[in-house]
């Protein structure tokens, strides 16, 4: 009897001590996490040996810092080879530890790491994000950047500068710049008879190629309108808006946007130049796979088409009455609030060291993304790059869309996308779903 | 007497020990978060933290007038009504055939579980490739024998069903071993019996089998019930919720407005999930009162 009471009171602790176990280790895990990389990174740090992690704390030589950012594509594996170049060639020794993930991911993980003080060094993400974050305070005010880094603010194209400023406040450094572009299929324009070096330039145009273009005994499409995103550049072209961000006012009854709408309709459910009820990244497969003639993206698709050897161009998103326009968007680094002085300083030499014209240079010509360095732009190399010189005019017209505005995520999730969505499947006509987009938009601006 | 009283408190300290682990398990991803959700939902707070304040019950009035909370309800029981039904009924009728001790059935009995073992997000990957109209096995398939364009998961109409099929598909199988293990254990003489006054296969079924199984029945039906009005995964992995917020179910919306639309509203979302919670509760205890209930008479 005795003896099994012993043996069942043992087992019990070793059970509540090994849950405490799981539980503490847990718990250290997290407060650490801004020292811990100097031991996850050991396998890199070898030769470093056993002496790496303190060298981190004491003689205040070595800065590891965490980076976060939500490169998932090509493009991110480009982004860490210009990082582990970094890693070996900088003279601050600096170690960059980078982590990619997806951005819903990354939404989720970085408020709640800031509020709790266990947020990577700096981060990586759409400018978009920058003024949700800095209404909540959660970002470093770097102003004195240009000062303290010594970079040189006016050889920069200001509208790009401009997309990290919120309130004459500087909260990122500018790492990338896009707009939308239209990208056609040469290919296929040949086969239905189309010249394949001239793109539609009004949205008359685009919609007569989207239908010649369309042929659904081959599942082949005109024009890939995905339902997950906005089309701001038709609304634009036709003189149009969602919102006025300085007044706070609801700008999207107007007989403009039904115009455009109504035209919209026509082409994806009448004419049936789109497959239907498609995301963003099944257009891109289909894109790629060459069954989706013309299709408006940013310039991530360029290595994606030339993987897949489809012959393509790149053309300005097309006119209405009142002009062509596109959608700008972009990336910054941005620091999180809470990051102390030294990875801060550290954090500014990767940035500048981004900003140099080398590192942009690679960037673009690899990428394809519009160059905006001004000195960048003297560079023969670049002037003769064939794709890079294709898009310089498809980047004039960049337009900025709720930029800035802390309200922007909430109009698009709430207000445009399910517009957008309602008008391209034909789910309601254009004036019920307008009527309907303009009531959701005055209760979003209603909450600011 | 007084020896069995002296001695009972040590047995319940140590049977407290024993149920320690699974209690501080249950208390830090079950009872603290429900306790913080509760307190979360009277809240203005975001999931940065900052400026907090006291909100009432300002955010469950803000729920009955949202159109969305409605929406994802309405879509959540849909789910529920379908699913189970299909998935215990499908389990009940597969049960008929191979609630037997046979190498064949055996191998039947793995290959429905087969499905059940595997993550709800890899099957949710899996289908809605197989379903993509434009690249997706199924619907060539299907363009091969004449049927055309039938677009599963973008079709508003088609969505949820789809999701409703994979879902059962792939949890029919735990409710078939149930069942089976429940099968097996009925009496044979109740079977020899029956054979003996000339009973066929079919009423067999229904006056033997469904009333020797009937406990565990129930106990599936409330089981797969739950877990279908916190349908979320196959949801999330395969429509997100779309197209047109047909397949927005409670907790997708709930995840929606917590962590995917800025401004992240962290006492919104905690306000629909304590509804949910007590949507759930009120439905346990209908069908434990109608349903278990009578499973245990039958019993009886």
């Amino acid at each position: 009897m005795r003896m099994k009471k012993w043996w069942s009171l043992l087992i019990a602790a070793v059970l509540v001590g090994s849950s405490l176990a799981g539980c503490g280790s847990k718990q250290e895990e997290a407060p650490a996490d801004a020292n811990a990389p100097a031991q996850s990174e050991s396998p890199a740090q070898e030769p470093a040996g056993t002496d790496a992690p303190e060298a981190g704390g004491e003689t205040g030589e070595a800065v590891t810092l965490n980076f976060w950012n939500v490169f998932t594509g090509s493009d991110g594996d480009i982004l860490r080879e210009i990082v582990d170049k970094y890693n070996e060639t900088n003279t601050d020794n600096i170690t960059i530890n980078m982590d990619i993930m997806p951005n819903d991911t990354l939404q989720q993980k970085l408020p709640a790491s800031i509020a709790t003080n266990t947020a990577p060094d700096f981060v990586l993400f759409g400018v978009e994000n920058i003024a949700p974050y800095v209404s909540n305070d959660s970002l470093e005010d770097i102003s004195d950047f240009w000062d303290t880094a010594g970079v040189d603010k006016s050889n920069f194209l200001e509208n790009v500068v401009d997309l990290s400023y919120v309130d004459g406040k500087l909260y990122g450094t500018p790492m990338q710049y896009n707009v939308q572009y239209l990208y056609w299929n040469k290919d296929l324009f040949q086969a239905a008879g189309l010249d394949p070096d001239t793109p539609p330039a009004t949205m008359e145009e685009l919609a007569d190629f989207a239908v010649k273009l369309t042929d659904s005994s081959k599942k082949q499409y005109g024009l890939a309108l995905p339902t997950s995103v906005t089309y701001m550049q038709f609304l634009w072209a036709n003189g149009g808006d969602a919102d006025d961000t300085e007044t706070n006012t609801n700008l999207l009854n107007s007989e403009e946007n039904l115009k455009t709408l109504e035209w919209l309709q026509d082409l994806a459910v009448n004419k049936k130049v789109t497959p239907e009820n498609i995301t963003g990244p099944d257009a891109d497969t289909m894109l790629q796979a060459g069954q989706v003639a013309m299709y408006m993206s940013g310039p991530w698709q360029i290595n994606g088409l030339n993987e897949a050897g489809i012959k393509f161009g790149i053309a300005p998103c097309v006119a209405g009455s009142a002009g062509s326009f596109s959608p700008a968007g972009g990336c910054s680094f941005v620091i999180p609030k809470g990051t102390d002085e030294t990875k801060k300083a550290a954090a500014y030499k990767f940035m500048k060291y981004w900003l140099t014209d080398e590192v942009l240079k690679e960037w673009s010509q690899r990428n394809g993304f519009p160059v905006w360095s001004k000195t960048l732009m003297e560079d023969p190399e670049i002037q003769n790059d064939e794709v890079l010189s294709s898009i310089s005019k498809a980047t004039e017209i960049g337009r900025s869309y709720n930029l800035g505005y802390s309200l922007a995520s909430q109009i698009d999730n709430d207000v445009m996308i399910p517009l957008f969505e309602k008008v391209i499947t034909g789910a309601s006509k254009p004036k019920d779903a307008l009527d309907e987009a303009s009531k959701a938009m005055d209760a979003v601006l209603g909450s600011n | 007497m007084s020896k069995k009283k002296k001695f009972r408190p040590h047995q319940q300290r140590q049977a407290y020990l024993f149920i320690l682990p699974s209690m501080i398990i249950l208390s830090v991803f079950v009872f603290i978060p429900l306790g913080a959700s509760l307190v979360i939902s009277l809240l203005n707070m975001n999931i940065f933290m900052k400026d907090i304040s006291f909100a009432g019950i300002h955010n469950f009035v803000k729920l009955f007038s949202d159109h969305r909370v409605a929406n994802a309800t309405f879509n959540s029981f849909y789910f529920t009504l379908f699913e189970v039904p299909l998935q215990v009924g499908l389990a009940l009728l597969l049960t008929m055939y191979v609630a037997k001790n046979n190498k064949y059935t055996k191998l039947l009995r793995s290959t429905y579980y087969l499905p059940f073992v595997c993550s709800m997000t890899a099957m949710g990957i899996v289908w809605s490739m197989m379903l993509d109209p434009n690249m997706g096995l199924v619907p060539y398939w299907l363009s091969k024998i004449g049927i055309d364009s039938i677009s599963f998961l973008k079709d508003p109409n088609l969505a949820m069903p789809t999701v409703i099929a994979v879902t059962a598909w792939k949890g029919f199988g735990y409710t078939l071993t149930l069942l089976t293990a429940a099968v097996l254990n009925i009496s044979s003489s109740l079977y020899e019996a029956a054979d003996m006054d000339g009973a066929g296969q079919w009423k067999k079924f229904i006056h033997i089998t469904i009333p020797g199984i009937f406990p565990t029945i129930s106990f599936c039906i409330v089981t797969t019930t739950i877990s279908s009005l916190q349908v979320f995964d196959q949801t999330y992995v395969m429509t997100q919720g779309g197209p047109l917020n047909r397949t927005e179910t409670v907790v997708q919306y709930i995840y929606d407005r917590g962590f995917q639309t800025a401004p992240y509203d962290l006492g919104y979302a905690s306000a629909i999930s304590v509804y949910l919670f007590v949507i759930i509760a009120i439905v346990t205890f209908v069908l434990k009162r109608f349903v278990l209930n009578k499973g245990e008479e039958a019993n009886d």
